[in-house]
């Protein structure tokens, strides 16, 4: 038996996970990231987004470019609340 | 689409309200079909913040929640994994008199209701709340059985449950029809029917647009709120922290460890729009580090919007139309995930039976809409 392979880091989703919910009917990746979380930690689906699209392709049957990304929302890169503060403003 | 494309009850919108109502009426023996134009919890639902509160100023919102919140405890239990439910409690904060009067008349109804909430001191909100900077503070409302939920956990939860009764979910169909004649039919967009003998719009912000398709015209006004989560985080805020200031905010940490903010804007956005404003990071990272502090150092991960469907006087209708088993849900007003246990139940009770088991008259469609919520 192989080790489980983790595809989300952040959130820790294996491909066994993953590979489950797409057949469960979460055909898209909005419907994986509210099925498992998957894409909602710090890299907001940076590193496990193209890979999940990858075993969407090979589930489905389908091309990558059929699959949405997921949308990509500000600040896109981790941000510290005193950073977005103007300086004197607290 | 199944080949019987007949049910007993079909379900216009597979947000919290239409699932919770689903599930309600699968349960029950109905045939229930659930309608999605994307994939459930697309609108409202997916995109708040999971907060339960039992802290609102009439009797018919009180006890509504009450009702949830009990609902919302037993579902570790019903859907048979955990939806990440904790009573941690809702501390409202008053900063100027008129708020701080507001909440006395307020506790003093809640209480009465049987309503564990109580008055604090802003020493005794430092007790509580050890980081919170308490500048400015006069007092605060705390009920330590408000709480939060998982939306995305709830909706999976219900999503099991209505196909375990047997209801049926199409997700990825918009509506584009409704004919009412004897029945109802509704048309989707690839051209297909289906057939029901009663109907629930409960499409949040879409709501409106439908009914008015049908000769119905709703007083319900969608306007656009935005939300930030930060990175997970140890344990270190207690309940959901509630600034009434017209500049303040409201952010609560969440059970798997983010904390997850919104503040109302003024003046509001109103349209149905999921974009984002650039001054939101800024202003919310001003008003929560006024609050916390500590905050200061935390990572804020993503920021996003969703739709509030308000109505005139800050309740919801959940009502039958003057078309006979045409149900309507909506102008959930920013509550929609809390209030959807009890609304589905209580729904799915009066179209199979008739009857309200409770008094609903403050959500009826023939209302005035004089009143108002002050605890928005």
């Amino acid at each position: 038996m192989n080790d489980p392979l983790i595809v989300c880091r952040c959130e820790e989703i294996t491909e066994e996970e993953i590979r489950e919910a797409i057949r469960q009917g979460a055909h898209s990746l909005e419907e994986l990231k509210r099925h498992l979380r998957v894409g909602m930690g710090p890299c907001q689906g940076r590193t496990c987004g193209p890979l999940i699209i990858r075993l969407l392709c090979q589930e489905l049957q389908r091309s990558p470019e059929s699959f949405s990304e997921w949308r990509k929302r500000p600040p896109l890169k981790p941000v510290t609340v005193g950073s977005l503060i103007p300086k004197g403003d607290v | 689409m199944s080949s019987d494309n007949h049910f007993d009850s079909i379900i216009v919108g597979g947000g919290i309200i239409g699932l919770s109502t689903a599930c309600a009426l699968s349960r029950m023996g109905e045939r229930v079909a659930v309608i999605e134009r994307k994939y459930l919890g697309s609108g409202s639902t997916g995109r708040c913040i999971g907060g339960l509160r039992q802290q609102f100023s009439t009797a018919a919102s009180i006890t509504l929640m009450q009702e949830n919140m009990a609902m919302f405890a037993a579902m570790n239990d019903e859907f048979g994994f955990p939806v990440e439910f904790k009573a941690s409690g809702y501390l409202l904060l008053a900063h100027n008199e008129g708020t701080w009067s507001t909440f006395q008349k307020n506790v003093a109804l809640q209480q009465s209701l049987g309503l564990k909430v109580t008055l604090l001191s802003p020493a005794e909100c430092k007790k509580l709340v050890p980081h919170l900077c308490t500048d400015d503070l006069i007092g605060a409302a705390h009920c330590p059985s408000d709480g939060q939920a998982f939306p995305f956990a709830v909706i999976r939860g219900y999503r099991q449950a209505i196909e375990k009764a047997g209801g049926t979910i199409f997700t990825h169909r918009p509506v584009t029809r409704i004919r009412t004649e004897n029945s109802f039919t509704l048309t989707i967009h690839t051209g297909e029917n289906i057939h029901s003998e009663k109907v629930l719009i409960t499409a949040g912000p879409w709501t409106a647009e439908l009914m008015k398709d049908i000769g119905i015209e709703l007083p319900l006004y969608p306007e656009r709120h935005e939300a930030v989560i930060s990175e997970r985080l140890p344990k270190f805020l207690g309940p959901m922290l509630v600034d009434y200031r017209t500049d303040g905010c409201y952010f609560q940490q969440l059970e798997s460890g983010q904390i997850i903010g919104c503040y109302t804007p003024h003046p509001n956005v109103p349209g149905i729009n999921e974009e984002v404003s650039f001054d939101f990071l800024p202003q919310v990272a001003r008003r929560m580090a006024r609050l916390v502090p500590a905050l200061e150092n935390v990572s804020l991960l993503r920021h996003w919007s969703g739709s509030y469907t308000m109505t005139p006087d800050g309740n919801p209708i959940v009502d039958e139309s003057p078309i006979k088993n045409l149900y309507i849900a909506a102008g959930m007003c920013g509550h929609g995930f809390m209030l959807a246990p009890a609304i589905g139940k209580h729904l799915a009770i009066r179209m199979t039976e008739g009857i309200w088991q409770r008094n609903f008259s403050e959500f009826a469609l023939d209302r005035s809409f004089s009143g108002q919520e002050t605890l928005k």
